[in-house]
């Protein structure tokens, strides 16, 4: 099947997903931008929300599609007993399954880790929740604003002196889901060379508090508790994000004394006192910003990015999804890129973060649900079209 | 027993990312060692948080967390005799982590285009802002510029106000620590073959994408055509009550979408007088601005009066989506990072005994392991002189 021999270092492993939403997804998404076949499990009793929001057609869910590319999709009554059976049949010709339904939902619906262990003895089972599978706050649910709540990030973002503002409501879903990856490709890699399978339980709050590892160390460290400071850094001055003509921001980041020196220079500040060290560009910071937010304010920001990076200073536009959408460094990069659906209609998603050598084949977009029906309970599960058919008129599989 | 044993890493990473990334591999119990500058050592040693005391090469918190279970050794790879030494070491390594700007391999005598000819059971990672051939104007850049291209500065925070500046997102590192996942699952997905094929590969890693790619769901959409794209700094937000309000003894987020959340919120407040002047299901089908501005007016007057643990165990019970909004010391505390061992003391020589935040997942058969502190800065060089 050409699903299976797409390339990429994990072209021939089967990954399996129970999963909802984005946190999920992703970690599916991730496994199958590098070489695996992903088959989620959908029922239409218990449809992804993602799958529904905002459209008629579940096949053309623009959320869905976005974070479900080059998958398989499989329609399964999990409420039925044979529905359980056939998603056991299918997990005991399977690598990973990838859950992260409600806290305990997996285990109700007769699919825990024992059972699933008892029916493929190495299977590597991923369980994701807000606070992990365990414990004694495991119960709470939440969304990815949640997760950074509680990580400790939200408190840590916002301009200095007022409340926290949070990082972008749409982070965490997917950090979490990387986090999550990275633990499965190592239990595969283990079992590869053990032939030994495992549970990995991955924390949504947990995968936040990673992200900002050195200010947690600073508590342990020293007591400190940092507070939201807009844009300020212990070690770079200017450091900063300032408004340019046209209502466009720049960010500077000014990490070196010879980087200093050249963007004083272009700035007309080379003389300035105030500013000749860090520690005084640090001591004098609201004078700093007041002064490089009047050099930048009424000019074009492209063109002072281009003056900056040509004296060796870290500079960027502040790019809005109209930047985004039409950068070309991320086109010509492959980063946006092509697939087809099944009516084959072409379509643009966001590829890999990376590129690599021998890298898999990214060319489908997301299924619609059920598509794979055929593929997965006649040719992996060696249904007969009989079988397959009276399942489907039981509605076992629809 | 660990998932990494045996595979050797050879590290000439001199930032945060590279770091991370083979932290994350030494973690699992490879064995990293860590080309370090002699008398200099890693530029990561220079950034805070800093110890009181030691000497200044030792007294760093952030080089202390990044490079736990890892080995160090004392040589300089841009010299004549340092070129020769890392060409001997190049044959006893299964991975090679970098994250210096793009060219720098190169020119170390590690051409990442001659991979395969030289070295065919190497992997090489190498992580950079843009990717290995940035354009002219992005050839310098920080965290900062990197997530301010990426989408996510502009959007950060949601709901900003146009005459404020983007803002740089939680910490000091979180696009390095991003990239630096991303490396490791790269890298360990290459290994998983490796085992087989016996064929080593190149991975280059671009910040930027890292972190554009986190936001697939909405500007994967955008891409597609399939979501208005447009300069408004809220373009990513979801509009509604939802946000984080002042409590007594600091602050909690609260999340409200469904009539489940409103029925929750009712049963915890005691059927308020206020809440039947909102239509039924208002969240869904009349999520006006007004009747917003509203309900967070009313949610605030409650919650000033809350303690954020109490009140949000008390919400969780009934179905609402209220949580507290953590800081270190709170996330310390906190009973399910004691319940899962979260934090993992470390005695190291010079810090002494501190308390390591460690990884998000739990491995039943394989769990990441802090057997070691941070190396003192050429602790291993003998290791050199080891090598057959």
């Amino acid at each position: 099947m050409t699903q299976r021999m797409r390339g990429g270092p994990l072209e021939g492993v089967r990954v399996v997903e129970l999963t909802k939403v984005w946190a999920g997804p992703y970690v599916g998404k991730l496994l199958a931008f590098l070489g695996a076949e992903v088959i989620r499990i959908e029922s239409l009793d218990s449809l992804d929300v993602t799958r529904t929001y905002g459209v008629k057609d579940i096949n053309k869910a623009p959320g869905f599609q976005a974070v479900n590319p080059q998958k398989l999709s499989v329609q399964v009554d999990m409420k039925k007993p044979e529905g359980i059976k056939l998603v056991l049949d299918l997990l005991s010709k399977s690598d990973v399954v990838v859950e992260n339904l409600r806290p305990g939902a997996v285990k109700r619906l007769g699919l825990g880790y024992d059972v699933v262990k008892a029916a493929k003895p190495d299977i590597v089972f991923v369980s994701m929740g807000m606070y992990g599978s365990e414990g004694p706050l495991s119960y709470q649910t939440g969304y990815a604003p949640c997760f950074a709540a509680l990580g400790g990030l939200s408190l840590l973002v916002g301009h200095e002196g007022s409340a926290p503002g949070a990082m972008n409501i749409r982070y965490a879903d997917s950090t979490f889901g990387a986090a999550a990856a990275f633990a499965t490709v190592t239990a595969l890699l283990h079992r590869r060379r053990t032939g030994e399978g495992q549970f990995i339980d991955v924390s949504a709050v947990e995968s936040m508090t990673s992200m900002i590892g050195d200010t947690i160390m600073d508590f342990s460290l020293n007591g400190v508790v940092h507070e939201c400071d807009g844009n300020l850094h212990a070690e770079m001055a200017p450091h900063g994000v300032y408004r340019c003509a046209n209502n466009e921001w720049l960010s500077i980041a000014v990490s070196s004394e010879e980087a200093w020196r050249s963007m004083a220079k272009v700035m007309g500040q080379s003389d300035n006192a105030l500013f000749s060290t860090h520690a005084h560009r640090k001591a004098n910071e609201a004078a700093l910003n007041q002064a490089v937010s009047a050099w930048t304010a009424d000019r074009d920001v492209h063109e002072l990015v281009e003056l900056l990076q040509q004296n060796g200073v870290a500079a960027a536009k502040s790019q809005s999804s109209v930047d985004l959408v039409a950068d070309p460094h991320l086109w010509s990069r492959g980063f946006y890129r092509e697939v087809t659906d099944k009516t084959g209609q072409t379509k643009n998603i966001i590829g890999p973060s990376w590129k690599m050598s021998r890298d898999a084949e990214i060319t489908n977009a997301a299924p619609q649900l059920g598509e794979h029906n055929a593929y997965v309970f006649g040719e992996l599960l060696g249904l007969s079209v009989e079988q397959q058919k009276q399942f489907a008129d039981s509605g076992v599989t629809r | 027993m660990s998932a990494m044993r045996g595979i050797k890493v050879l590290e000439l990473s001199e930032n945060v990312s590279g770091e991370y990334c083979g932290k994350l591999l030494s973690d699992f119990g490879a064995e990293v060692i860590k080309l370090e500058r002699p008398g200099i050592g890693s530029p990561t040693r220079q950034l805070g948080p800093f110890s009181e005391k030691g000497d200044d090469n030792e007294r760093s918190g952030l080089f202390a967390y990044l490079n736990t279970n890892k080995r160090s050794v004392a040589l300089d790879v841009t010299t004549a005799a340092g070129s020769v030494a890392l060409q001997k070491l190049l044959s006893h390594v299964d991975v090679v982590i970098d994250d210096h700007a793009s060219g720098w391999l190169k020119r170390i005598g590690l051409d990442p285009e001659t991979l395969d000819e030289n070295w065919p059971k190497l992997v090489l990672c190498s992580i950079t802002s843009f990717g290995q051939s940035p354009p002219e104007d992005r050839l310098h850049a920080e965290d900062l510029t990197v997530f301010q291209a990426s989408g996510l500065g502009y959007h950060t925070p949601s709901g900003s106000p146009d005459d404020m500046p983007p803002l740089k997102g939680a910490g000091r590192f979180l696009t390095s620590y991003e990239a630096g996942l991303d490396a490791a699952l790269c890298i360990s997905a290459s290994l998983y073959e490796r085992e087989v094929s016996q064929r080593g590969r190149f991975i280059d890693i671009s910040k930027q994408q890292v972190l554009a790619s986190r936001l697939d769901y909405v500007l994967g959409q955008m891409v597609a055509g399939d979501m208005d794209v447009s300069t408004n700094r809220t373009q990513f937000d979801l509009f509604g009550p939802a946000g984080i309000f002042r409590c007594r003894d600091g602050f909690a987020y609260i999340w409200m979408s469904a009539p489940s959340h409103w029925d929750g919120l009712r049963k915890l407040l005691g059927d308020p007088e206020w809440m039947n002047t909102f239509p039924e299901r208002w969240l869904e089908r009349e999520c006006t601005p007004e009747r917003v501005k509203l309900c967070r007016q009313y949610i605030a007057e409650w919650l000033a009066t809350q303690e954020k643990e109490k009140v949000a165990a008390e919400a969780q019970k009934l179905g609402l989506i209220l949580v507290a909004v953590n800081n270190a010391e709170d996330l310390k505390a906190s009973p399910q990072y004691a319940f899962r061992k979260f934090f993992a003391e470390v005695n190291h020589p010079v810090l002494g005994a501190t308390l390591h935040p460690t990884v998000p997942y739990k491995l039943s058969a394989t769990p990441a392991l802090i057997t070691m502190s941070a190396p003192l800065l050429g602790q291993h060089t003998s290791l050199l002189g080891e090598q057959p």
